[in-house]
Parts: C-alpha cells; structure tokens; sequence
C-alpha cells in the first residue's frame, strides 16, 4: 500500500504537468482528491498551463475558454464571472485552495488576476462548489500553481522574460525565476508590470450626432510579485507561498456620463503556509493563509474618498484515510476568521467562519459514489446539512462512456454590506440557498495516438431561493433583502478534438451553453419580472477555440458568441449579441540548448466588430498584441 | 479529415453569421409601438429616471384622451439617448427642460416636437431646475455646494451661489425670493433671485425633499425623517414672516414620505407614504387613513393634472422595469392604467 501511494503521488504530480487524462486507476482518482481534483461526476471546466499562458488575465482566459458569462466593463476595469445563472457573488474563487472572495462583497474582480501569476484553472460548475466552500451557488474557479515536482527531469534552474506590447499603450513586462534542487528545496520569484492607457477610439453613440471620441481615464497600471519557497522533508512538503499585487487605474466613465474622474487603487497581500505529507493510510493537508485587501475609491467630481480594507485569516485541516483501494474518507475542517473595514459599514466588523466538510467515495466496478456534507457556523447563522452526492456509471461495453449525475445544496452568507452597510444594510438577512441538480454523459475516444476525442453533454436544474437583492426603500436609500427565488436549468455541451496529421496538429474545442434562468417567485410583490429572464444572463454562450500547429508554428482562431442579455427585468430592454474572434501566431524559436525564443502576435476583435458587454460601456475594436517569451 | 472540413466549414459560417446586422447598445421593445406625431395634443409628459449606470432614462407622452402612449421619445426623435438617471423636468416658455443627473446635463428640448434645442453640460449632479426669469435658472444639486445659475439665453452656466450643503432638492419661487430644500443641513435657504445672495435659511425637519405653494400662499414642506434619524414631519410655513405655522408629525420613524404634490386648485395635498396619502391646507392633523393603498405596488411618484384634476401615480415595481402608470380621478376611481419608462419619476402636464 505504501508503495502503491508514493506511486500514486508520482502520477499525481507529473499528470498535472502534462495534459488533463482520465486515468482508470481507482487508486489514483482517490488520491487526486488530496489535491481537490473533483470526480469526474461532476461537471468540471479544466484549463491547462497553455491557455493560461496566453491569455492576459482570469477574465480574459474565462472569456475564452469556458461558458461562464464575465461581465466585463472594458479592458482592465472591473470584471465579474457568474455560472449557470447565478449572480457574481456566487462564485467562489480559490487560489491554490484558499478562498479569496472579499468579505466585503462576496466578490472578486476577475481583471486583477494576471495570468502570469497561476499556471492552470478549473471551474466547478453547480453541486461540486460544496467541496471548495460555502456559497458556490453556481459554481466555483480554482486557479493554482504548480506544485513543484522534484523529480529527476525538473530543470534546476529556469528563468524566462514575458513581454507584450499591444494597442492603446498596453506594455507588460514579467520575470519568472525557479530553482528546483532535486531531492528538497523549491524556489519560484514572480515579477510582474504591466501598463496600459486604454485610449481607444469609439463611436459614442449616446451623444448627438455620434462623434468619434476616445476613451479617457481608463488607463492602468498594476504590478506585484509572486514568492514560493518549498521544502520537501521524506514524504511531507512545507511551501510558504507569498503574492503581492498592487494596482491603480482610473475608471473611464460610461458613454451616457460625463467623466467623473473615478480612481480606484486595489492592493493584495496574500500569504499561504502549507505542510502536505501522507503515511500509509493517510494523507494530510495543513494551511494557513492570510490575506489581506485594500481598495481606496476616489470620484474627484464630488470629493468622495472610501477606503475599504478587508482581512482574512484561513486555517484548515485537510485529511484522506483510505480505508481501501476502493473507498476514501475525507474530511476538511476550516476556521476563518473576516475582517473588514470600510467607510461606508458601521464601525469594524469581524467574524468567525467555520466548517467542516466531510466525504466519503467509495468505487464498485464501474459505479463511483461520492458522498459530501459541509457544516457551517458564520456567526449568528448555523447551518448542519449542506450534502453534495455524485453517482457516476461506467457503462461496461464501452468503457469510455460515463453517466453521471449529482445533487446537492449550498448556502452563501451575507457578506459584510449586506448586513452592516450604513445605511441600508439589513442585519436580518436569510442566507440564500441553492439546490443544484443535473445529469450528463461523458464519452471520450482515444484511438492510437493519432485522434483524442472528448465530449460531454449536461443537464443541469437548480432553484436559488432567498436571493438577495439590493433595491431603493421608500426614503430611496438602497437595502438588500431576501427578494426572489429563481430558477436556473440549462445545458452545457463541450467538444474537443485533437488529431495528428504527419507533422500537422490539429485540435478544436467547442463550449457551449444554454441558460434559463427566470424568476419564479417574488417573496413581496408580484410584478413583471415574474417568469422573465435575468437580466445580464446570456440564454446561448458559444465559443471555440482552434489550433493548427506545424513543427514550431502554431496558428489559433477564437471565436465567442454571447446571445443578448436582458438589461430591464421585464426584459423590455436588452443588449444585442455580440460575436467576437480572435487570431493569434505563434512561433517557437530554439536558440541552443535550453535557451528558447516564443514569439506570438494576436489579433483580438477580428471582424472590428462594435459592442458592448455592459450597457453604454464601449468596447475596443481591432487591436492587436505581440508577445515575447526569452527561456533560459 | 472528414471532421476538420467540418469544423472549417461550421467555422466558416459563423463568422458571416457574425457580419448581420448591426444593432448597438441597449434596445427596447416596446419603445418602437406607436409613431410619434409631432404637435399632437398628447398632454402629458412622464420623465422616467431609468437606472443608474444604465442610460436607460427616458421619456413618454401620454395622450389622456385618445390614451395612446409613445414610450422613449427623446431618443426615437433625436437618435441619440436622454442619458443617465433624468431626475425632473420643467416645461417654462414653451420649452422642455430635462434633468439628467448622472450625465450631468440639462436637455432642452421643443415642447412639440421634442427635438433637442441645446444641451447645457458641465453640471455635476442637477437635480431640478428653477426657472427665474426668461434668462435665468438655478439648478439645485447633490454632491456639490453649488447652487448653479444657467443663462437661459444661450443655454450655459453663468454662475453659482455657494451654500453649505452638498445636497439640495426641490425649489420654489414665490416673490423676487427662491426657496431651496437643504437636505444635507435641514434648511430651507432663501435666495435673493435679483442679486443672486443666499438671505437667510430656516430650520426644518430632518431631509427636507419637497415643496408646494397652497392657495393662501403658504408653503408646505415634506421633510422624510432620513434613514431612521429622525420622525418625517410635514411643515407648514409662512413665506411673508419667515415662520413655521404648524409642524404635523408621522409617527413612524421608519417610514419615508415623499412626493408632496398639490392639485389645480392649490387646495389638496397629496404624498406618498406606502400608500397615496391627501391632506387639505386647512387641515391641522395628519390624515389617519390613506387615500389610496397600494395593494403591494410600489409608489414611487405622484402628479396631479391641474386642468383635469386627474392624479397619477407611478408603480416603480422593482425599479429595473417598466412602471406603471395608475390615472385616477380625484374621487379615487381608476380611469386607466399604462407601462411608462423605468422609475416614471415625474409627470409635467403641458396646457
């Protein structure tokens, strides 16, 4: 068994350097959950190293390469990701398994996460949000860095230089450093800057005549650095990772606004401390994160300055007993502590947020169970049962069609401003609950090395009661209460294709989703929203991405539908779709040895096609990147 | 290969599916239903605020005779948006004066054909206008300690009158005198409207928001209590003496009236308060019962046609759709419901 379980450990680390496979071994699937790889069961979204390294940032990469709508105010502004038509607070986000919402808003803004900092993605879509935490109503994104591998092939030394340069003064310069000492040490240095102005010409249709204008005040600057320092003693590792990231950018005001010279400057301080190890029948995980958020909020037209700092400070205790090759017990006990501080919430708000998740898998043949539950007390709110159960069947004859279906319920607190922002917070708020259910097929064809062929097919149903909603009392001061109760069904299909032609590779992948999610009822008043559509949720969202790659040149076409999103809840008005593609270059350069050049140049906005993605918000037209990478 | 020609040709079609059409930034459905007739005796004008950040204010006519409605006017006739949050509006000398506080403009706009006129800009937060004489206006604001004064002759700002409030609501003109609502410090200021001075200003109740002139020239002035600070009070004051003559207060300290609009006859007051409350200007207690409940609509504006004496009331619904409009007569029975814009905040009735 011992043996069995370094094994698994070796597979475990390597797999996540190469490309996302299915791997039968019942050993190995239990293992991964060590590392949150969720059953495939569920409904995951896995985006490896490469498109990470050629998108900019986290909105950016999900724009492309998932279903999930980002709701983006521009390049570099604010952007907010939901799933399956939850609203943007019910995302939860993860970064090396650390939560990372602010307790603020329950939110993140996806645009502050450059690419460069993380090295592969995962989306949890619906039930399997449980296992990363409270609050994933719709689903949850994990972005995580490479756990070192410290194996014989791992280069001891790495160094590469990222530049890109590209419209509108965007400049973005980035070192990456490693040391990776065989047998036990591990050192990792980021060093990130990136600037743009962001001072595009669009047609401002909102004004008389329609002028040509160029966007003003939306320029920005952000950089910060990544540390990681790992030391494996026997079969425990102790990693201490640390990132700082600092960003300050004017908000360019909407089309229909005068400018009001807004400012917002962001500041991330995010430790992480964890010591992994396993024993025979054991594995175990211990964390403890600190984080900690700035944001200070300027609108020079009317003199307002709001400073909002938030702490948390994140214990858990992760532990797997295998109690045999086909059953695995999990439980993870997580202590958080949330502080916040802001000019616009009464005085200094701070609580205890608590649970413990535990699990249970077990495999017979070719049916797998996974069995989840998360006990939650969030100050005043206790909460004992919140299951998560996954069923998947491997159908006998052929072995690579999997049915699978889950269920589940999730809560999500009220955050901070729900509850004490003055004036308006509502201390008396339910949690919103979610009951997420769906069923999928999964069929994947492997044929010699020459043609891999996955697709999947869900269906998901899920019903969010108690939604919180902030909207003006009669003294026009904006409170959230418990409002409405929606449900959510759709389907989500993907494709993905890859075939070897000689020296040519080809490969496509395909997203697709279909979103209803309507009102069903309003718990204080009946009105036309009853039965519509949310607003600011697509119905169809299509993408695709391919590559045709020879020898060392690699070209990619990106192409991205979101159908036309409600911006009235009586869905009287709307946004129209949009259809954006993107072409990219690519060439690998081999100077000598391990010495590299990468060059790639990317045409965003093809087809010059004039949108918009939030209401009166414009949208850059063609504009174009050129990338360098310098491998030592 | 098959399936890469497939793909190619899949690929293919969706990018000339993506060169349709072209049809840009937020479209509205119903706004489209009836054509706009120009000099139509449609009587009523209904400014809706739209939503913040939306751009989505607009405005409806309304016809009380024929009831035909025409949603989105402004931009239908000026092909380019009224803007961001159009708080009021005011109708003086034959033209429309719109309010758009987030856009920071004044749109003026021909009361007939509704095509734009002018645009004064370079206002930071208006929330009304008063119009003093035929070159000059104030405009009362939030976020700004200005009291701006517009040159109506060429349409621009000429001035301000600094106070110290950050927040000033509605106006009245009575005499050679404008009297401001102050909701940051609880005033009422006087301003001296030959020489533009601030004279004087007299404690109210807490967030004083609106102000009518009853028939004996007295004023009323609704102060809504702010977010729990204080219980709403409506005031009755005496311009010539610079007087409060009678202080009535709610006795709810939750909640919030607004809207105190008064009738043709400058007789009848009406508020909103939950529900249509009506008070007559002789009275001298609260009315106890309402005049109108709302039947868990939600109240959000109140206008009173002085030529038919009919009221209207606006159902802001949930705020981020189209309201509707409830046409009463002033016995309290419906005459005839519509769907204006989002958050209809203010009725003007054109003679």
């Amino acid at each position: 068994m011992y043996k069995l379980i370094t094994y698994i450990i070796f597979i475990l680390l390597t797999s996540k350097l190469l490309a996302q496979e299915k791997i039968d071994t019942i050993n190995f699937k239990a293992f991964t959950v060590v590392d949150y790889a969720i059953s495939e069961n569920y409904t995951t979204t896995k985006i490896d190293s490469a498109a990470v390294a050629s998108s900019e940032n986290l909105s950016d990469l999900l724009q492309h390469q998932s279903t999930v709508f980002v709701k983006t105010y521009g390049a570099g502004s604010l952007a907010s990701v939901s799933f399956r038509g939850t609203g943007a607070s019910h995302t939860r986000v993860l970064w090396n398994d650390v939560e990372i919402n602010s307790p603020m808003n329950g939110q993140i803004d996806f645009s502050l996460f450059p690419s460069f900092f993380f090295n592969s993605a995962e989306l949890h879509h619906g039930a399997s949000g449980l296992i990363d935490g409270n609050g994933a109503l719709g689903g949850s994104v994990l972005i995580n860095n490479f756990t070192p591998s410290y194996t014989s092939t791992a280069k001891p030394f790495s160094l590469s230089y990222h530049s890109a340069v590209g419209s509108f003064g965007k400049k973005t310069n980035g070192i990456k450093m490693a040391f990776n000492q065989k047998k036990d040490w591990f050192l990792e240095t980021h060093i990130y800057h990136s600037i743009a102005e962001n001072n595009f010409i669009y047609k401002n249709i909102s004004q008389k005549n329609h002028p040509e204008e160029k966007l003003e005040n939306g320029n920005y600057f952000q950089y910060g650095f990544q540390q990681a320092i790992f030391k494996k003693i026997k079969n425990n590792t102790l990693g201490l990772r640390f990132w700082y990231f600092n960003s300050d950018r004017n908000l360019a005001s909407s089309m229909v606004v005068e400018d009001h010279q807004e400012n917002q400057k962001d500041e991330s301080f995010r430790t992480l401390l964890e010591w992994k190890g396993f024993t025979k029948k054991w594995s175990y995980k211990l964390s403890s994160s600190f984080i900690k958020d700035n944001l200070v909020y300027e609108n020079k037209s009317i003199d307002l300055i709001s400073n909002n700092e938030s702490i948390f400070f994140s214990n858990a205790l992760n532990t797997k007993y295998f109690i045999n090759n086909s059953s695995l017990l999990i439980n993870t006990f997580k202590v958080r502590y949330e502080y916040a501080n802001a000019d616009g919430v009464d005085g200094v708000n701070s609580r205890f947020n608590s649970s413990w998740l535990s699990g249970y898998t077990k495999n017979f043949k070719a049916i797998e169970v996974n069995i989840f539950n998360r006990m939650t007390i969030v100050s005043n709110y206790q909460n004992f049962i919140a299951p998560s159960i996954s069923v998947g069947y491997t159908l006998p004859k052929i072995k690579t069609l999997l049915l699978k279906t889950s269920w589940g319920i999730n809560y999500n607190y009220p955050t901070f401003n729900d509850l004490y922002w003055n004036p308006g917070g509502n201390p008396d708020l339910l949690p919103e609950k979610a009951t997420m259910s769906e069923f999928g097929i999964k069929y994947i064809l492997k044929q010699n090395k020459k043609i891999t062929l996955s697709s999947e097919i869900n269906y998901f149903y899920s019903l969010v009661d108690n939604w919180i909603m902030w909207q003006p009392t009669s003294s026009s001061i904006w409170s959230p209460t418990n409002l409405k109760k929606v449900e959510n069904k759709g389907i989500e299909t993907s494709l993905s294709l890859s075939k070897k032609m000689n020296q040519l590779q080809f490969s496509f992948k395909g997203k697709y989703a279909y979103t209803k999610s309507t009102n069903i009822e309003l718990h204080q008043q009946i009105n036309e929203s009853l039965n519509k559509q949310l607003i600011y949720v697509p119905k169809h969202q299509f993408n695709y991405t391919m590559e045709i790659g020879l020898k060392n040149t690699q070209f990619t076409y990106n192409y991205r539908y979101t159908s036309l999103r409600y911006i009235s809840t009586d869905n009287n008005w709307y946004l129209p779709a949009n259809f954006i593609s993107d072409i990219a270059l690519s060439q690998k350069i081999k100077i000598s040895g391990n010495t590299k050049l990468h060059l790639s140049f990317r045409v965003n906005n093809l087809f010059n096609q004039t949108y918009q993605s939030i209401a009166w918000r414009p949208m850059p037209l063609r504009n174009y990147l050129f990338n360098l990478i310098f491998q030592l | 290969m098959r399936l890469l020609l497939g793909y190619s040709i899949l690929s293919l079609l969706l990018i000339l599916f993506s060169c349709k059409k072209e049809e840009v930034g937020p479209q509205c459905k119903n706004c489209i239903e009836n054509p706009i007739i120009p000099n139509s005796d449609s009587k009523i004008l209904i400014v809706n605020e739209g939503n913040f950040g939306f751009g989505n204010a607009s405005i409806s006519l309304y016809n009380p005779t024929s009831n035909v409605l025409n949603n989105n006017v402004f931009q239908q006739v000026n092909t380019y948006p009224l803007g961001d949050v159009a708080q009021s509006g005011v109708l003086f000398e034959n033209k429309l004066y719109i309010v758009v506080n987030n856009s920071g403009k004044i749109e003026v706009v021909n009361k007939d054909t509704y095509n734009s006129i002018a645009t004064i800009t370079g206002l930071i937060s208006p929330r009304h206008m008063l119009p003093i004489n035929s070159s000059k206006a104030y405009v009362s604001n939030i976020f700004s300690n200005q009291i701006q004064i517009l040159n109506l002759s060429n349409n621009s700002i000429s001035g301000g009158i600094t106070t110290s409030s950050n927040w000033t609501e509605e106006m009245l003109l009575f005499n050679d005198t404008a009297y401001v609502c102050d909701m940051k410090n609880n005033n009422l200021l006087l301003i001296n409207t030959t020489n533009d001075l601030l004279i004087d200003s007299v404690k109210m109740g807490v967030q004083p928001n609106s102000i009518v002139i009853d028939k004996n020239n007295k004023f009323w002035i609704l102060c809504d209590g702010g977010f729990n600070t204080d219980f709403p009070k409506l005031i009755k004051f005496n311009p010539q003496t610079r007087t409060i003559e009678q202080t009535l207060i709610f006795t709810d300290i939750n909640s919030s009236p607004s809207d105190l609009s008064i009738d043709g006859n400058k007789e009848n007051l009406y508020f909103i308060n939950y529900h249509v409350y009506k008070i007559n200007c002789t009275d001298n207690v609260l009315p106890t019962s309402n005049w109108l409940s709302n039947n868990s609509q939600v109240f959000y504006s109140i206008g009173i046609d002085p030529y038919a004496n009919n009221i209207y009331i606006s159902d802001a619904k949930d705020f981020v759709q189209s309201s509707s409009i409830l046409r009463y007569s002033e016995n309290g029975v419906l005459l005839h419901s519509f769907q204006a814009g989002i958050n209809a905040g203010q009725f003007l009735f054109l003679p």
